[in-house]
């Protein structure tokens, strides 16, 4: 071993530290709350079979309670249902307009009509304009 | 005497005592190290009693293929960077005798404690390096495990310290031979 390996050893051994007995407990009493993490869980108690049957059959009669008690519950709760009614604003708000109009009587052939027709629009045009003064 | 292995065996499986009785051999030079690497005496064995908590608590993730203070110190040099980073107090802080919780418990010697040079001169992983290899005779391999650090930077690092402390050594020697 060379001179610096010696003296850094002789050196630590210099520096002079004791656990004192107040850490030890602290230490002691942090260890004796503790449990490894990781080991192995405590075994399940073993239960007489008939424990195992009386338990599954108050939990199934449980289950069937329940569900009995939810469906007559919701026969209670149950109303007949109503059609919902139309409400009359669309009908109010709609204006309603007065047509004036008349079945046309087809005595020609279309086209003969439709030129009577035509024609007649032009004589209501004419006679509108005059009475307005145009 | 109880093997060391059945005490971890013992331990666990949940055994307080065998725990206390392993780790007893290894809480003075624990507490030693992280002397040297706390601001305060009270710090140094908050982190002793925290690592040997967390050892005990996470004990079942041991790898037996290490050595268990290899394992030890690991956990150890962690808990020593957290209480200091949680510290306002930085190392190069300490100075006097009446601050540093290191000088108050370095026996009284003609030069100064090499182990403070070195808290001076290295950084905090060199130092531990050179602590698990000088005062704890850890291989390269053990000391790179601890720090989690390669074979290559512990080799490095620890030619760097020695170089350092060598010079610091030289120093002192040459000093008491002139006041000699």
């Amino acid at each position: 071993m060379d001179k610096l390996a010696k003296q850094l050893r002789a050196d630590a051994a210099l520096i002079d530290v004791q656990v004192s007995d107040e850490l030890e407990r602290r230490i002691t009493a942090s260890l004796h709350g503790l449990s490894p993490e990781g080991q192995e869980p405590p075994t399940i108690r073993q239960r007489p079979a008939a424990f195992w049957w009386a338990s599954s059959l108050t939990g199934v009669a449980a289950a069937l309670i329940v569900i009995a008690v939810i469906n007559s519950q919701s026969r209670l709760d149950e109303a007949p249902t109503r059609a919902p009614e139309i409400s009359p604003i669309a009908v109010l708000t709609t204006p309603i307009i007065d047509w004036k109009t008349e079945s046309a009587m087809l005595t020609s052939p279309l086209r003969k009509e439709l030129e009577d027709l035509q024609a007649d629009i032009k004589k209501a045009e004419q006679k509108v304009k005059e009475d307005i003064g145009l | 005497m109880i093997d060391e292995q059945q005490l971890i065996d013992a331990a666990k499986a949940g055994s307080a005592e065998a725990f206390a009785d392993l780790v007893k051999r290894y809480r003075v030079r624990l507490l030693r190290f992280l002397l040297t690497r706390c601001a305060s005496f009270a710090d140094a064995e908050d982190a002793l009693q925290d690592t040997l908590i967390a050892a005990y608590r996470y004990l079942h993730s041991y790898d037996s293929r290490w050595r268990f203070s290899t394992w030890l110190y690991r956990i150890a040099i962690r808990n020593a960077q957290k209480i200091r980073s949680e510290n306002i107090v930085e190392l190069g802080d300490l100075s006097d005798e009446e601050s540093d919780p290191l000088l108050q418990c370095i026996v009284a010697s003609e030069s100064e404690n090499l182990w403070v040079s070195a808290r001076r001169v290295l950084n905090d992983d060199v130092f531990a390096a050179t602590w698990l290899r000088y005062a704890e005779d850890m291989s390269i391999n053990d000391i790179s495990k601890a720090l989690d650090r390669s074979a290559s930077w512990t080799k490095v690092n620890l030619l760097r310290a020695r170089k350092a402390l060598g010079s610091e050594l030289n120093r002192q020697s040459s000093g008491s031979e002139a006041y000699g």
